[in-house]
């Protein structure tokens, strides 16, 4: 098993079956990429980099999302 | 002359937006006596702004910036304003806020919030975010909290009410978030630029 850890919620992944990129981990929970706000370990990643962004087991990620209204 | 807190007086707060949020946290940022808004939008005065956003029938047509400035000039005098005429993007936003301590996400399209927070966050040293997401509707006004996500961002809301047919944006549940917004600022500034944990009890705080 490799975990994740996602808005503070410990998540399991089979091995091997980890997504590889942040934009891939994204694709996997349904979530659009032009209204999430990411960060890994702290630092945030900016949307251009989601593709290119690797993954590591153990990894603390924050997702915020956002919905319209103001 | 009211009481003013002392810390408002210094502080420099960047509004992004001027719509039902940014034009409500403005008139509160200004009662509290902050030192100095930076007010960014592009945007004209139209009559269905009416509903939730602090201008008036003989403004429509007049850009936002310059109604902004026109009304909270009759509050006080105590704080300066800066207009900044301007469609925010990745490229003006960290020139446009850097005076600013603290800059309060106030649009309206979820892809705009993400690329205002990510550009602060990414591309600005020290600058506290104060966002917001789900507040369309009326009612459950308990629903919408203010939540600490790490030292440089915080957010208001709750999370899922985005607009959608038969759920508007109506100013009373636009005013609640507006009026946490401008509340979670005081309290970052008032508490010397660090983000609380904004507990409901002021053992919390």
């Amino acid at each position: 098993m490799q975990t994740l850890k996602i808005n503070g919620s410990e998540r399991e992944f089979p091995a091997g079956q980890m997504p590889q990129t942040l934009s891939s981990l994204l694709d996997h929970l349904d979530i659009n990429h032009a209204t999430v706000v990411a960060e890994i370990d702290g630092q945030v990643v900016k949307r251009n980099d989601f593709a290119e962004t690797k993954l590591n087991p153990g990894q603390s990620i924050e997702l915020v999302r956002f919905v319209g209204g103001g | 002359m009211p009481y003013v807190f002392y810390e408002m007086k210094k502080a420099v707060i960047g509004i992004a937006g001027l719509g039902g949020l940014g034009s409500n946290v403005a008139t509160a940022l200004t009662r509290l006596g902050a030192g100095k808004l930076i007010l960014a939008d592009f945007d004209i005065i139209e009559e269905s702004n009416l509903n939730r956003q602090q201008y008036f029938l003989d403004q429509i047509g007049r850009p936002k910036v310059e109604a902004t400035i026109a009304n909270l000039s009759r509050i006080s005098g105590n704080t300066e304003f800066v207009p900044k005429q301007v469609r925010l993007d990745p490229q003006n936003i960290p020139q446009v806020f850097a005076e600013a301590d603290v800059i309060a996400e106030c649009f309206d399209l979820p892809d705009q919030k993400q690329m205002l927070i990510e550009t602060a966050l990414a591309e600005m040293d020290r600058v506290i975010v104060v966002s917001v997401s789900g507040l369309a509707g009326v009612g459950k006004s308990n629903s919408i909290v203010t939540r600490r996500i790490n030292d440089r961002h915080v957010l208001i809301g709750d999370g899922e009410s985005g607009v959608r047919p038969g759920v508007p944006l109506a100013a009373s549940r636009v005013g609640v978030a507006a009026y946490h917004q401008a509340n979670a600022i005081a309290e970052i500034i008032i508490n010397g630029m660090k983000v609380p944990e904004f507990g409901g009890s002021d053992a919390d705080a």
